[in-house]
């Protein structure tokens, strides 16, 4: 053999008949743009969607250094996904994490022998259902004119004391709104796990993902079967119909990437 | 408004699927079942990154545009940055070196007067 060293680098796990190789539309797909195709690896009842990747790419140090680069790890980051959409549309697809990264095959099929009852497990949870965001934000914006009016103008009393008074005011009424917004999220988190089969809570983005203007106070992920995508929409509408004081941004349908491991729900809102 | 519209189950189409980077980074780094791969990236690192990828921006080209280029800067997710960092604390602890060889140097010269007052009981 005079090619390069490769590595096998894996991107989900599939039951080993519902994926039958070679997987075409697989096979189509560029995954990492290694030039390698997407492909498989079975073991027992089990088969993993993998590619080769050059070790020079992909091995410890120049994959932390990969990731490290913001422009890389977006690349990467969404080649992943790609290859997790493309094969969760095929047959259950159980997500692995971005750079799952094996020495060759064979570690693969050990690896997935290892944790066989895991991944069948999970593959039953999974079958026949779709993951959707739900992502609930605050407005953050001044106060609505009727809180603020009173305060604002360049009234006579310009002493220290209104001064305070003032600034408490604003205070508590952004408190106020925070928390008219939590319970709203509740609310909106409440009516879509009555529809789930399961639910997970994501932690909330920062101020560079929401922008200034809002505040990310729900961001979850709920675990649907298939068909109930219309009751869903449904709901949201009608939650975005009473909860005037938030906005409410539905995303979807994703391969169940948060419902793949562990248990079936969270348990529900942290105090 | 992120909503897709999405009338249909997953499909190999990439384009009509949730392509918010965000989302997309917080599901692909840390969800799903962790099988430690052979290749073993810091925990601590992922940890980082994920840290930060909170903060992510919808693409790195807007980033760059609105003047966010963390993992260029950031010691954390950079190694070159990592270096950068290391040569400016060098240059630093160099220069304030300096300056304080340089105020002893000046300091002996005054010894005597100011040692005499210091040790007054």
């Amino acid at each position: 053999m005079t090619e390069a060293p490769t590595l096998t680098y894996a991107f989900a796990v599939c039951r080993g008949g519902d994926l039958t190789a070679p997987a075409e539309p697989l096979a189509e797909l560029p995954g990492l743009g290694t030039g390698a195709p997407v492909r498989t690896v079975a073991a027992g009842p089990l088969t993993a969607v993998v590619q080769d990747v050059p070790a020079a790419g992909y091995g410890e140090e120049a994959l932390r250094r990969r990731l490290s680069d913001g422009a890389e790890l977006e690349r990467c980051a969404r080649a992943h996904h790609a290859v997790i959409t493309a094969a969760s549309a095929l047959a259950p697809a159980v997500p692995l994490p971005l750079a799952t990264v094996y020495l060759d095959d064979g570690r693969v099929r050990e690896a997935l022998g290892d944790r066989e009852t895991s991944f069948l497990t999970a593959l039953d949870r999974i079958a026949g259902r779709v993951e959707w965001g739900v992502k609930v934000y605050a407005p953050t914006g001044p106060p609505p004119a009727s809180e603020a009016a009173p305060a604002e103008g360049p009234g006579p009393d310009r002493s220290g004391r209104a001064y305070l008074d003032r600034v408490r005011t604003r205070q508590r009424g952004r408190e106020q709104r925070h928390t008219l917004a939590l319970r709203a999220a509740e609310r909106v988190d409440t009516v879509v796990r009555g529809l789930a089969v399961a639910a997970r809570r994501l932690r909330p983005h920062g101020v560079e993902v929401t922008g200034k203007h809002r505040a990310h106070v729900l961001n979850a992920a709920y675990l649907l079967d298939l068909g109930r995508e219309r009751e869903l929409r449904a709901a949201l509408a009608s939650l975005r119909h009473d909860e005037t004081e938030v906005q409410i941004e539905l995303s979807g349908p994703w391969a169940p990437y948060s419902f793949a491991d562990g248990g079936i729900t969270d348990p529900g809102p942290t105090p | 408004m992120t909503e897709r519209d999405l009338a249909h189950p997953p499909s190999v189409t990439a384009e009509r699927h949730p392509s918010d980077l965000a989302e997309i980074l917080e599901r692909v780094l840390d969800k799903g079942i962790v099988i430690a791969g052979d290749i073993k990236i810091d925990l601590l690192d992922i940890e980082l990154l994920t840290i930060r990828l909170r903060l992510f921006i919808s693409s790195v080209d807007t980033a760059r545009k609105a003047g966010i280029d963390w993992w260029e800067t950031d010691p954390a997710l950079s190694s070159r940055a990592a270096r950068d960092t290391l040569a400016q604390e060098n240059a630093e602890l160099r220069s304030r070196l300096h300056a304080l060889e340089s105020r002893i140097g000046s300091e002996e010269l005054s010894t005597v007067g100011a040692a005499g007052e210091e040790r007054r009981p």
